[in-house]
């Protein structure tokens, strides 16, 4: 019993040699394949690569679902085959097939607006901002997520880029001599590079 | 259920525990580093073979080894960027580094101690006084690696082959997840950088750096020997003002960032004045812009980016917020809205 494990664990951390038969073994015996998954489990949490969300078994949870699955069995002969009876029911189903129909159509119409509609108070928009990495190869091109209106756009364009432009200029003369220290009070320097020197390398700027 | 637990604890894939056991015989195996008393020295303060003594080490082995290697820089949307990276010390004991952007026109990065002197197109060559290069490299990773320490968690993930040399694999990750994370590769033998790739928050890469060849050498580079130190440009002034206290007050920094510089600059293109903040913390710098009282209506939130740079504005009472750095929009976020009037 022990064994099967120890050889499992050696073939999860590299460390046996003919994998074959171990993973052969592992297909034949549940214990096996429980012990497979939550050893990569014990690994990626060591490693700390457990993804955000955990998600186990969804397979399982699928078969767990179908098997409290109530059994449909076939009806039973009842009144409403007689030919009277029968001829009428399926104009009345139909209209209910109708009005189920019509029903869904509403809340999908529902739901969409609801889907559609923005959260204003939403400091973010839905879609994960950071992931629009399309800038190209210019240093002030920029995506927006959220439109300005369209008189200010322009404007809110030109701050956006000077601030690019001043971000890669601060990136580039930035200095590092030695772990910075605390201190309470900080200097507050006015321009630090003459404008000359600045404005050559501001038209610069490639990469 | 407690047999299976022994069972596992017998076994090897509970690695971490066997570290300390394994401490002996790894250590033995590693070659004498160039510089021994200063690598003992600097190696001793953190556990042997834990994440920090192979950062020390990698430290150490970039600022004392004569070494050339080769690397690519991958960031989505742009091309590859491939750099010659190379470093000596002279028989003077003076430390030399170059950094050549290979493709294009080229940029090229020459460090002399701590002169550090740029050359690129369309701009006049400077220096700058500083001991590192501004490079593809997060800023102070190489030279002050012990500044990661604060606010990052490292954690030794395990061995593998990189660059067609064995490898020892390190994930660097912001201690309240507030910034991206880091995982790294360092040559076992050396310590050197093979690989480097930064991920954001939902394991996703952003940027990559692979190393695709490795030299080490007794002797520096012959190139640095024809460098005559005395022909590099000028360092460039940095005037130092009066000090002056900021009427801002940052509430809130992630846990390991710091205010390494504060003060008035004028935007080229709009002529505004803006105060100017620069956080780092050893990993990441990012800048950080507040104006006040501006004029036009042009303010609101926005949320962009400029490559792997996140670009966040917000309007915060009478202040413009603009925060510019590698980092999640949401910090960057809470970081603006934490900005008052000192009291």
């Amino acid at each position: 019993m022990s064994q099967k494990f120890e050889n499992l664990s050696a073939l999860i951390d590299g460390e046996q040699l003919s994998s074959d038969d171990v993973i052969e073994a592992v297909k034949g015996d549940a214990d096996l394949m429980q012990k497979w998954k939550s050893y990569h489990l014990i690994r990626d949490g060591l490693r700390k690569e457990l993804p955000t969300e955990l998600n186990f078994d969804i397979a399982a949870n699928v078969a767990q679902a179908l098997e409290n699955e109530p059994a449909i069995l076939a009806p039973k002969k009842t009144w409403r085959e007689l030919p009277l009876v029968s001829s009428v029911i399926p104009f009345a189903k139909q209209g209910g097939q109708m009005a189920v129909a019509a029903s869904v159509a509403v809340a999908m119409i529902l739901g969409v607006q609801q889907m559609n509609q923005t959260d204003v108070e939403q400091p973010f928009n839905a879609a994960p901002p950071i992931l629009g990495i399309k800038g190209g190869l210019s240093p002030v091109s920029f995506e927006q997520t959220r439109t300005a209106p369209k008189t200010d756009a322009i404007e809110q364009k030109r701050r956006i880029q000077a601030y690019l432009i001043d971000h890669k200029e601060q990136m580039r003369f930035k200095t590092f001599q030695a772990p910075v220290v605390d201190s309470d009070v900080l200097p507050i320097e006015e321009t630090p590079i003459n404008e000359g020197a600045e404005s050559d390398i501001v038209e610069s700027t490639p990469e | 259920m407690l047999k299976v637990l022994q069972n596992k604890l017998n076994g090897r894939a509970l690695l971490a525990l066997l570290f300390f056991v394994n401490v002996s015989t790894h250590l033995h195996a590693q070659p004498e580093p160039l510089n021994p008393q200063l690598t003992q020295e600097e190696i001793e303060q953190y556990p042997v073979d834990s994440a920090q003594a192979w950062l020390t080490k990698m430290s150490q082995a970039s600022r004392s080894l004569n070494f050339s290697i080769t690397f690519v820089l991958l960031k989505p949307g742009v091309d590859s960027q491939p750099y010659l990276w190379r470093h000596g010390v002279t028989a003077e004991g003076i430390e030399m580094e170059e950094l050549n952007l290979l493709n294009g026109a080229g940029k090229k990065a020459l460090r002399v101690d701590k002169k550090v002197s740029y050359f690129e197109p369309n701009v006049p060559p400077y220096s700058l006084v500083s001991t590192t290069i501004n490079g593809p490299f997060p800023s102070q990773f190489f030279r002050y690696p012990e500044k990661l320490f604060v606010g990052y968690d490292l954690v030794m993930v395990g061995k593998s082959r990189v660059s067609g040399r064995a490898a020892q694999q390190i994930r660097i990750i912001s201690k309240d997840k507030s910034r991206y994370g880091l995982n790294v590769w360092l040559d076992q033998e050396t310590g050197l950088l093979l690989k480097m790739n930064m991920f954001n928050l939902k394991n996703q890469l952003l940027e990559q750096i692979q190393v695709t060849g490795l030299q080490v050498t007794e002797q520096p580079d012959p190139f640095f020997s024809k460098i005559e130190i005395g022909m590099l440009p000028e360092v460039v002034n940095i005037e130092q003002n009066k000090k002056i206290r900021s009427p801002w007050q940052i509430g809130y920094l992630p846990v390991g960032m710091e205010l390494v510089n504060r003060k008035l600059r004028r935007l080229s293109i709009t002529s505004e004045v803006v105060e100017y903040v620069m956080l780092s913390d050893g990993l990441v710098d990012i800048s950080l812009y507040i104006q006040e009282n501006v004029k036009s209506k042009t303010t609101g939130r926005l949320v962009g980016a400029n490559q792997t740079d996140t670009l966040f504005t917000i309007q915060n009472g009478p202040l413009n917020i603009t925060i510019i750095g590698k980092i999640p929009a949401a910090t960057a976020n809470a970081i603006a809205t934490s900005i008052q009037r000192q009291p």
